[in-house]
């Protein structure tokens, strides 16, 4: 038998010998994750209704048609789903802000609503937002500020000009049955404004269901802190077996080969680990993700093939990182640190499209955000695509730099 | 001459760490090379065992240089580094059949060199529950079952018990008797007693050193 096989075959048996413990490990982790993630879903923590933008009222209150108006706002607008309004006095506003319960204050100046009736349109209401806030969120809140002027001053304008109208023709027995009508006709066409549009909702990334997102990068992040876990197997240093196996014939790629290829059995072997309750759980239907919703254990199965380039990406990674590192101390926190940050860049904790431009960048060219895009695109589509192909380009590049830095190895001894 | 090495040189970068290197030597003899730390005894031993690659110079064993037939090595030479070139977890069995199969294994362990090693008696021992002397019995073992003609150690018996050492030599010494030609490395002066042939390599250069047992003399030269 060729010894690169030979030498395989003992890696495999020695890593083999630590698949108890890993099996352990791996299950302790996935009950935790598993528990917090049906407990996430079951509460709806993820849904709608946990995102609402709270909004403080301060200022001048105290005219019934505001009363009436936002009475009307939180019980019958649609707005209500997104945004919750909470009168407030300015010390109340400004405590709730700096604590971070409120996602801005609305502020009414005084006099507001009489200037409205009399038809002046000089009191400006101040939507207040802290610097950090900037982005759609805040965006949207400052449209909807001006939608709300606009229909206040283009609804006065309206009952004004009727009014001047029937006025002007001697129509006064109409004249308040006639404002009430159009006010109500106003008000209904603000309240069912929702008629004139489809919302179709993509996903929170990729056009995938927060489920299913988070299913995929949790699933990325347990097997990228799996090299953790691995490190006391790897990282110590074998220079003098290296250099044995040189004189024996047996090169740095014959010994990378084997040794990678090993640990990727292992690391195979881990995630059939955490797929087997999976797979139990989509079949009893206590678990599912949207994009497989009434389709059972079926598409994990497929799934599973697909996450295979992935893995083996992720163990070239890690692999790589033990060839760095001398120590078992050092080879932890290198792969801690490396599984943190550049999960956290990916967005495995969150979509990548909550960062900034430049770090939406970074984290996509990264291996783990080519990975996470290759996952996530295979939980729906079937086509390999562009985020594949880079997994595969990682993986030959991660084996490579392996393969010089053994070399280097057995070179310097 | 049954081998001889001819103008060995290797650098890194500007330091010449080896400058024409060359001995000879016959069957059935050993060949001691002391030295200090860092005077180039491994690189040496290493560039024979064809793990670095000479700058020049030949390794000739039965008029082939096999230095440029790097391929032959592993047939021709047996080598066992500084440390134990073993996997951990597993067992003296297992480690062997890395490198040999089973037939051979059984047949080496029942009347050749790892029964006079000793190796059966921890065959199923986890190299990590094994002394330093098993460790280094075992090394040799891996190193030897295909019985080459040429056995290259660096400094085996270095933080061994007596018993252990004892061993070892006694194993060398019949690998002669065979007709097996052993180089090694040491800083032992135990060891040079196994040697036909001393040599000195000091800033690189290789002298031939005739050992009377004077340490003093000895440690002078180093």
């Amino acid at each position: 038998m060729n010894e690169n096989l030979r030498y395989f075959g003992a890696q495999l048996k020695r890593v083999m010998k630590t698949f108890p413990r890993q099996l352990i490990v791996n299950l302790v982790v996935c009950l935790c994750v598993g528990v917090l993630l049906v407990a996430f879903i079951r509460d709806g923590l993820l849904s709608q209704d946990g995102q609402k933008y709270r909004i403080g009222l301060v200022g001048d209150m105290s005219d019934s048609y505001l009363g009436f108006g936002l009475t009307a706002l939180q019980s019958l607008d649609d707005s209500r789903f997104m945004i919750e309004l909470i009168p407030m006095t300015d010390q109340e506003a400004r405590e709730a802000f700096e604590k971070g319960d409120l996602y801005a204050v609305v502020q009414i100046p005084e006099g507001m609503m009489e200037a409205i009736e009399s038809g002046a349109n000089d009191r400006r209401i101040s939507y207040i937002a802290a610097e950090g806030q900037k982005g759609i969120g805040t965006m949207v809140m400052g449209q909807i500020v001006d939608v709300a002027s606009t229909l206040v001053t283009r609804s006065q304008s309206a009952i004004f000009g009727m009014q001047s109208i029937l006025l002007e023709r001697g129509m006064r027995e109409e004249f308040w049955e006639a404002t009430n009508t159009l006010n109500l006709l106003l008000i209904e066409l603000v309240v069912n404004r929702s008629g004139f549009y489809d919302v179709e909702v993509l996903g929170i990334a990729n056009g995938l269901s927060t489920e299913g997102y988070y299913f995929c990068s949790i699933l990325l992040f347990l097997l990228l802190l799996s090299g953790i876990n691995n490190s006391p197997l790897f990282t110590h240093k074998q220079t003098d077996m290296s250099r044995f196996m040189k004189s024996r014939g047996v090169g740095a790629a014959g010994q990378v080969a084997g040794e990678y290829l090993a640990y990727l059995c292992l690391m195979i072997l881990c995630v059939v680990v955490i797929f087997i309750p999976l797979f139990w759980c989509l079949e009893r239907e206590l678990f599912t993700i949207p994009e497989w919703e009434g389709m059972g254990a079926q598409p994990l199965v497929r799934f599973f093939i697909v996450l295979l380039p992935a893995v083996a990406m992720f163990a070239a990674l890690q692999f790589l990182l033990y060839e760095l590192t001398a120590g078992v101390v050092s080879g932890i926190l290198l792969q801690f640190i490396c599984g943190i940050g550049m999960g956290y860049l990916s967005g495995f904790f969150y979509p990548s499209a909550f960062f900034p431009e430049i770090m939406q960048r970074l984290g996509s060219v990264m291996p783990t955000g080519a990975a996470l895009r290759y996952v996530n695109d295979s939980l729906v589509e079937e086509k390999f695509g562009t985020a594949g192909f880079g997994v595969l380009l990682y993986l030959a590049v991660f084996l490579a730099l392996s393969v010089l830095v053994r070399k280097n190895g057995i070179r310097r001894g | 001459m049954e081998m001889e090495l001819a103008g060995i040189r290797k650098s890194y970068k500007k330091k010449k760490v080896l400058r024409n290197i060359s001995l000879s030597t016959k069957r059935g003899s050993c060949v001691g090379i002391l030295g200090g730390n860092g005077s180039g005894k491994s690189t040496l031993l290493s560039i024979l065992a064809g793990v670095q690659k000479a700058d020049g110079g030949s390794f000739l064993y039965q008029g082939e240089d096999l230095l440029q037939n790097s391929s032959r090595i592993p047939s021709v030479l047996g080598y066992v580094p500084q440390g134990n070139p073993l996997i951990e977890e597993l067992n003296a069995w297992d480690n062997l059949r890395m490198w040999y199969d089973r037939a051979t294994l059984l047949r080496e362990l029942e009347q050749g060199s790892l029964a006079m090693l000793g190796i059966g008696n921890f065959l199923k021992t986890p190299v990590h529950k094994m002394s330093g002397g098993m460790k280094k019995r075992l090394s040799i073992g891996c190193a030897v079952v295909a019985r080459p003609k040429i056995l290259v150690l660096d400094e085996p018996s270095a933080a061994l018990d007596l018993i252990c050492k004892e061993n070892i030599y006694c194993y060398l010494e019949q690998y002669k008797a065979e007709g097996g030609i052993v180089l090694l490395a040491t800083h032992d002066m135990q060891e040079l007693e196994l040697c036909e042939q001393c040599y000195i390599l000091k800033e690189g250069v290789l002298e031939s050193y005739q050992y009377d047992g004077d340490l003093h003399h000895l440690a002078g030269k180093l």
